[in-house]
């Protein structure tokens, strides 16, 4: 379904991604996982756009993401959902209208259409309820459902998701998770980078373990956490597993 | 040193100062209106793709800032009509009161152009990319999500450059326009006192703009609220 051919990104001096190829196939789901600063996040940036890596491709079901093909290039990447760190919620919007936004503008949904799908989906995430809220009145979890909710209702065919957790008090990480493990119970296709080692071994088909912006490791997650074959993976391992 | 006290402060000239702020008060207003639109052209000049349009933005801001406004009310004042003569050979008549409010509104969107600009760019980046990721385009992006969030950060510290141009709009009083400042010197040149007509001039401007700057705090309490 994804497909990244020799990713090359640099910031300044820095190589953050390094020659990273990887595929991902239909209702798989991968985590990838590494120390802070190995290029995962932007590995996920890279995927769906938000980085321009400067060598390589990036395919999805086959066709490329190609910046000068405008029109086929926004409609690739409308079919990727993306879900922040820190949620960027619409402040000054509530919850509906941070969820009916896009569906009107760019799926142009009628508005009563938009407000069904969105209740729909808020409904699933636990926070129909709070639809008429104010993002700044919600918890960091509540957020998070709502960003999810507002990737959702654009039917993505694939969600991507850039450290869903890290942002989040301890206690509420789970609720966050509990919505990912749903999704991924109905097949969504997801890539998710993570420092939820208990999701990764869980959730995961397969776990791409990255450090200085390359692929050091690629296995299934239940021999990656068993048996890491690399010594730079063991090493993380044991650091973040206690 | 107040010596026609009593004479001055009478129900006419309280009037007539009164007036005289009233003009003052629509001159900056309408100042600061134009001087946002020229401020939204100027702050997307700055932020544009094109070094040329870019470039332009900035010498419109640093010329003006670097300026005495004084000197700005002065050349317009001068150069548009002989200008105009020196092309048709007529001579031209134009309302002070328009000079002035040009005047003041260039001056003002410079200042405006530097508040849009870093209210735009003070808005986080995350949520220009929540919107790339649902497809939405630049223009909606701008107009729905950016300027929205960056316009309640921009209200404050526009009531302050209104205040700013109530209190600059006396500098219009130097081509003759009657505004607050002016009045007072009428009256002053009346009496052969102009301690007190001034001393009330200064007294309407506080009137004028402390209780803007208490609707300013006002407004900003409430945005605070909405945080």
């Amino acid at each position: 379904m994804i497909k990244v051919e020799h990713i090359v990104k640099q910031f300044k001096d820095l190589k953050a991604v390094n020659d990273v190829s990887l595929e991902i196939k239909k209702g798989e789901i991968v985590c990838l996982i590494g120390p802070s600063g190995s290029g995962k996040s932007t590995v996920l940036r890279c995927i769906n756009g938000l980085e321009k890596p400067e060598q390589g491709h990036v395919y999805l079901n086959g066709q490329l993401l190609d910046e000068s093909q405008k029109e086929q290039y926004t409609q690739l990447r409308s079919q990727m959902g993306f879900v922040f760190q820190h949620f960027n919620l619409f402040p000054h919007m509530t919850v509906l209208k941070n969820l009916t936004l896009a569906q009107i503008q760019v799926k142009q949904r009628s508005e009563e259409e938009a407000i069904k799908i969105a209740c729909e989906y808020l409904e699933r995430v636990g926070l129909l309820d709070k639809k008429d809220e104010y993002p700044s009145k919600l918890s960091g979890g509540q957020k998070q459902r709502v960003a999810i909710a507002r990737s959702l209702c654009m039917n993505p065919q694939i969600m991507l998701f850039d450290e869903p957790t890290s942002a989040l008090d301890p206690e509420v990480v789970i609720e966050v998770l509990e919505v990912m493990q749903e999704l991924a119970k109905e097949g969504m296709t997801m890539v998710v980078v993570t420092h939820e080692m208990g999701f990764a071994r869980t959730v995961a088909d397969r776990v791409i373990f990255l450090e200085d912006g390359q692929i050091v490791e690629e296995n299934t997650s239940e021999e990656f956490f068993s048996h890491p074959k690399t010594k730079r993976a063991q090493d993380f391992l044991n650091k973040v597993m206690h | 040193m107040f010596a026609a006290f009593d004479k001055v402060f009478t129900p006419e000239n309280i009037l007539y100062l009164a007036k005289g702020a009233v003009i003052s008060l629509i001159i900056a207003a309408l100042s600061l209106l134009l001087g946002i639109v020229l401020g939204i052209i100027g702050a997307s000049a700055k932020r544009s793709k094109f070094f040329v349009i870019r470039m332009l933005g900035n010498i419109y801001v640093e010329v003006i800032r670097g300026t005495p406004m004084l000197l700005q009310i002065l050349l317009l004042f001068s150069v548009v009509p002989s200008i105009y003569t020196a092309f048709t050979g007529e001579v031209l008549r134009i309302n002070i009161y328009l000079i002035g409010v040009i005047a003041m509104s260039i001056n003002s969107g410079a200042y405006s152009t530097e508040l849009i600009r870093s209210g735009i760019n003070g808005v986080d980046k995350g949520q220009w990319e929540a919107c790339e990721t649902l497809g939405l385009t630049h223009w909606q992006t701008m107009k729905l999500v950016v300027l929205p969030q960056a316009f309640k950060r921009i209200i404050p510290p526009m009531i302050s450059e209104f205040i700013t141009l109530i209190k600059d709009s006396s500098l219009i009083s130097c081509i003759g326009a009657g505004e607050l400042l002016k009045a007072s010197q009428v009256i002053g040149a009346e009496y052969y006192d102009v301690m007190s007509p001034y001393c009330l001039a200064a007294i309407f401007y506080l009137i004028m703009t402390i209780s803007i700057s208490y609707l300013g705090r006002y407004v900003e309490r409430k945005l605070a609220e909405s945080d």
